[in-house]
């Protein structure tokens, strides 16, 4: 074999392995509360809890909620930001952050919204329902 | 009955185009002039089927048809027109049948301009292509199997197991669920159709690659091919431009940018059409890298119908602020994706063995090797970005349940392949006009060198530049502009159409320049004693009441009406009131946020973040909130802001849930039971503060006969006017006193007048004080406590926006240029 062919080879190959190996350290796996504890950047998937306070506190400037994880533990979540715009539409959440004593510190969090590529489910069009009658 | 219509004239199409299809494979294979003919006739028939449909959905759309769940799901009634028509491509059908819709006009030029022996497979292809988009919105059910989700079908074939549907199938709702508050944006009305048009234009260079596949001839495609795959990529270019300036003027996104699955679905295909791009301009030139053009064409239309799969099948869900949910069509993308892919690799390895290859490797420092590994990179950063946003699907590999990855992946490894990317731009340009040697390419490109350091030295001082990277960083990309910007200084001596290539390879340098500045030196705008508690938190010194540390900085700027704060010695920010801007959406509202020089001297100006509530979501006792950034474009930096929140929105939230706690009948706490009276003196022409109020008298006022009593002695009105402290609004309020006789006896008739909008609250003229000329009242239902008014805004400095920007217009430019160079030189061969 030509020289130049396997230096390529080496180069594709180092690149690749490189390359794989890193993307494998940047992504991590969901989990609960649970199992977030003691990590970072723990990602999160969950709901809204509504049924407890929600809101901005203008003396921590910061957004708190519960949010109920795909296993069933609510937790409480500190969000140093303003609510997200359409937080209350989202039906589902996903934070990313630290647990720390029991509160989740997220640094950053998506909503999945209804939006462009959404269809309605029943539930909400039922909701809608007795307004329009 | 339209209905039944639409449905019929989309399955036209798809039949036409079938059929067509079948005509073109024939007319490819055998030639038969008889089957061209035929064929066009198929296809522009298919296209006039469609054109009906679309007008068809358009009209259920502007007519409010509330029955078809497309109408009910994505408008509302009072929808202004434009947005109404919007909404026609902002469902999944829809904007379907708008990129089947252009596929269809591109087909037209393709039919007029392209020749033999291309012209029958290209047109074969095309239409293959436009069969599988067909199928997406066709809507036939074959027994269990429903074939695409017609955008014509009724709610009750959307949703069969709705209830009250099954017991009334009937049933039209009266209003439909409205387009979402944060698409009703004049954004919303290009972008789309824009992005559109390249995805379909993407599609040509995949055809003639297929054709020269078929047709064994491997050269000439990309004459015809080029100024398609450049024209994509414009359009490519604008929309990813029009989504990242939508992403940061208008939603609150905080950047234009965010490595999202959806940004990166435009991004990847034009990363990869711009290496085909280079690869067909070098086959053209010296008749090598066909193999690499016309796998680069294939796998730019791959990576549409990839991004395409990835964003409308569902799997990208839980990674994206943008949101996808399955339509259903899950197995048919996958059957797309795997049909392109299959049918464009197989032909290609088939035909691999004749394909024909260089003979002696190019040199280092050729134009040749250099251009290819331009592509080489550029094909590189597209795989890392794949590679990215597949993590649903890839990460599989490492972990179950895979997140996306930490947007530092894709910054770490598609810069430095970038800076790369930078020097080699200006090797290849300076090789590919002149063939040369090490020594005399040395020699030539001693200034352009020198500059560039002079150059990067200067923005590392005035800069202040610390950090390595960022140092190689801005050489390699002053590098760019100032090598590339010598090229097209000659070229424009000699024949200015050619400068297309180094116009774009400067705007690739400016907005590598433009990234470096707009993303390591964004700056919160913060006060001091923020500064100063977020400095606290870096140090570890913040902990809780419980005694944990605590780690999350404070990034607003907290402004209270009229105080104005200094910010970094530089700005004077002040909070200056608001305005209800209920016409435009109601209940909106502007703010005005003035920002001056701190020392005075300079240019001031004022900043109108908009708070609104979401029409679409909002209920009485609910309101969500959206925001609308406001943005001061410079050409050193933006400043951006947005409001996150403000005693105007709370106090709108505390009255919703009052009012929302009144409706479920207990609202008899203590505190709503006693109704706060105050009772306070105002002098004329004087201005006190109650509550949330500011209230003024202007002066004393005739009373109208008419109401009062036969007897009065006294009657006289006080000229009032209450103003929403904040605001610049005000309502008169005109309280009456009078004294009238009964019975021997004075009597005062002062009846309390309601405030308007606040049906608890009143005020009453109770008095005149004759010793200053004031008036004594009584109010009733306000804070008797004065309450601040205050905004709370996130507020950045985003330096060197403009030179991204910039950078983006001299890409298209460039590539503009080079669209007609070489459309005109293939109008001239075919004359």
């Amino acid at each position: 074999m030509k020289p130049k062919l396997i230096i390529g080879i080496i180069a594709i190959v180092g690149f690749t392995s490189l390359l794989m190996y890193n993307f494998g350290n940047s992504i991590s796996t969901y989990v609960n509360f649970e199992q977030a504890a003691g990590m970072e950047g723990a990602h999160v998937v969950g709901q809204w809890d509504d049924s407890e306070e929600y809101g901005f506190s203008m003396e921590t400037k910061q957004f708190s909620f519960y949010m109920e994880d795909e296993d069933g533990n609510v937790r409480r979540v500190v969000y140093p930001k303003p609510k997200p715009n359409n937080f209350e539409e989202a039906d589902q959440l996903v934070v990313i952050g630290e647990m720390q004593n029991g509160v989740f510190y997220a640094n950053d969090m998506l909503m999945k919204c209804p939006s462009k590529y959404n269809n309605a489910d029943e539930a909400e069009f039922q909701k809608a329902m007795p307004s329009k009658s | 009955m339209i209905g039944f219509l639409g449905d019929l004239f989309i399955n036209a199409a798809f039949v036409s185009a079938i059929l067509a299809a079948i005509g073109y494979f024939i007319y490819a294979q055998n030639d038969t002039n008889k089957h061209f003919k035929i064929s066009n006739w198929l296809f522009g028939l298919q296209g006039v089927f469609l054109l009906i449909a679309s007008g068809l959905l358009l009209y259920v759309i502007l007519t409010h048809q509330f029955n078809f769940y497309y109408v009910y799901n994505y408008t509302s009634s009072d929808l202004q027109l434009k947005y109404l028509i919007s909404a026609f491509w902002g469902g999944q059908e829809g904007s379907f049948m708008l990129w089947i819709l252009f596929s269809i006009i591109i087909g037209l030029g393709l039919m007029k301009w392209t020749r033999k022996p291309y012209r029958g497979p290209v047109l074969f292809f095309l239409t293959l292509t436009q069969i599988f988009l067909l199928s997406m919105v066709s809507g036939i059910s074959i027994g269990d199997f429903q074939l695409g989700a017609s955008p014509f079908r009724s709610l009750a074939e959307a949703m069969p197991n709705a209830p009250f549907l099954q017991s009334n199938p009937d049933f039209v709702p009266q209003d439909g669920k409205g387009l979402n508050d944060l698409l009703k944006s004049p954004w919303m009305m290009i972008h789309p159709p824009i992005l559109f048009v390249g995805f379909a234009m993407m599609t040509v260079p995949y055809c003639f690659a297929m054709a020269a596949l078929w047709k064994r001839k491997y050269n000439e495609w990309v004459d015809h091919a080029l100024p398609w795959t450049l024209g994509a990529n414009v359009a490519l270019l604008t929309a990813i431009f029009l989504g990242g300036y939508w992403a940061y003027v208008t939603l609150s996104f905080g950047g234009y940018w965010a490595w999202d699955p959806v940004e990166n679905a435009s991004f990847v295909p034009w990363l990869l059409g711009t290496a085909g791009i280079h690869t067909m301009i070098i086959q053209r030139k010296s008749s090598t890298s066909q193999k690499a053009s016309i796998i680069f064409a294939i796998l730019a239309y791959v990576a549409i119908v990839y991004e395409t799969f990835l964003t409308r099948s569902g799997i990208l869900a839980d990674s994206s602020v943008h949101s996808f949910v399955d339509l259903g069509l899950y197995s048919q993308l996958v059957v797309f994706m795997g049909a392109v892919t299959i049918i464009g690799l197989g032909l290609f390895f088939y035909r691999y063995k004749e394909l024909p290859s260089q003979e002696n490797e190019s040199k280092f420092l050729s134009r040749e090797f250099m251009t290819f590994a331009g592509a080489m990179m550029l094909f590189l950063i597209g795989l890392v970005i794949i590679l990215g946003t597949s993590s649903p699907i890839i990460g599989r590999l490492f972990v179950e349940n895979p997140t996306p990855p930490e947007v530092s992946f894709y910054n770490e490894w598609t810069m430095p392949l970038a800076i790369i990317a930078a020097i080699m731009t200006v090797l290849g340009q300076f090789l590919f006009w002149k063939r040369q040697d090490a020594e005399s390419l040395a020699a030539d490109l001693l200034w352009p060198v020198a500059i560039t350091c002079v150059a990067t030295l200067a923005t590392i001082i005035i800069g202040d530049v610390r950090d390595i990277y960022y140092m190689v960083f801005l050489l390699a990309a002053w590098f760019a502009v100032i090598g590339n910007s010598v090229i097209m200084y000659r070229l424009v001596r000699q024949k200015p159409l050619l400068i297309g290539g180094a116009l774009s390879h400067i705007g690739f340098g400016v907005l590598l320049l433009g990234i470096l500045a707009s993303s390591a030196y964004n700056e919160m705008l913060l006060d001091e004693s923020v500064k100063k508690y977020n400095a606290a938190i870096e140090r570890g010194e913040v902990t809780d009441e419980q005694g944990f540390q605590k780690t999350q900085k404070v990034d607003f700027l907290e402004l209270k009406l009229n105080q104005p704060k200094i910010i970094d010695d530089r700005y004077k920010v002040t909070y200056e009131g608001y305005t209800l801007k209920d016409q435009e959406r109601p209940g909106q509202q502007e703010y005005r946020i003035k920002f001056e020089p701190a020392d005075g001297e300079g240019e001031q100006f004022v900043l109108n973040p908009q708070v609104y509530p979401m029409l679409s979501s909002s209920s009485q006792s609910d309101i969500q909130w959206s925001v609308d950034p406001d943005v001061r474009t410079g050409l050193m930096s933006d400043i951006y802001l947005y409001v996150a929140g403000s005693s105007f929105v709370e106090r709108r939230n505390d009255e919703a849930k009052e009012a929302a706690a009144k409706r479920r009948g207990n609202a008899s706490t203590a505190e709503d039971d006693s109704v706060q009276v105050q009772e306070v003196n105002i002098g004329r022409g004087e201005t006190i503060k109650v509550g949330a109020f500011d209230l003024t008298f202007n002066d004393y006022e005739e009373a109208d006969d008419q109401q009062l009593q036969d007897s009065t002695i006294v009657a006289v009105r006080a000229n009032l006017e209450l103003t929403q402290r904040g605001s610049d609004s005000s309502v008169p309020i005109r309280p009456l006193f009078s004294i009238y006789v009964k019975d021997g006896e004075n009597w005062t008739y002062a009846p309390p007048i309601s405030i308007p909008g606040y049906d608890e609250a009143s005020i009453q003229f109770t008095s005149v004080d004759p010793s200053n000329g004031g008036i004594d009242l009584k109010i009733r239902g306000i804070d008797t406590q004065v309450e601040d008014q205050w905004v709370l805004l996130v507020a950045e400095e985003k330096p060197f926006i403009s030179i991204v920007w910039l950078g983006t217009f001299l890409l298209m430019a460039g590539f503009s240029i080079s669209i007609f160079r070489h459309w005109d030189r293939e109008r001239k061969k075919s004359t």
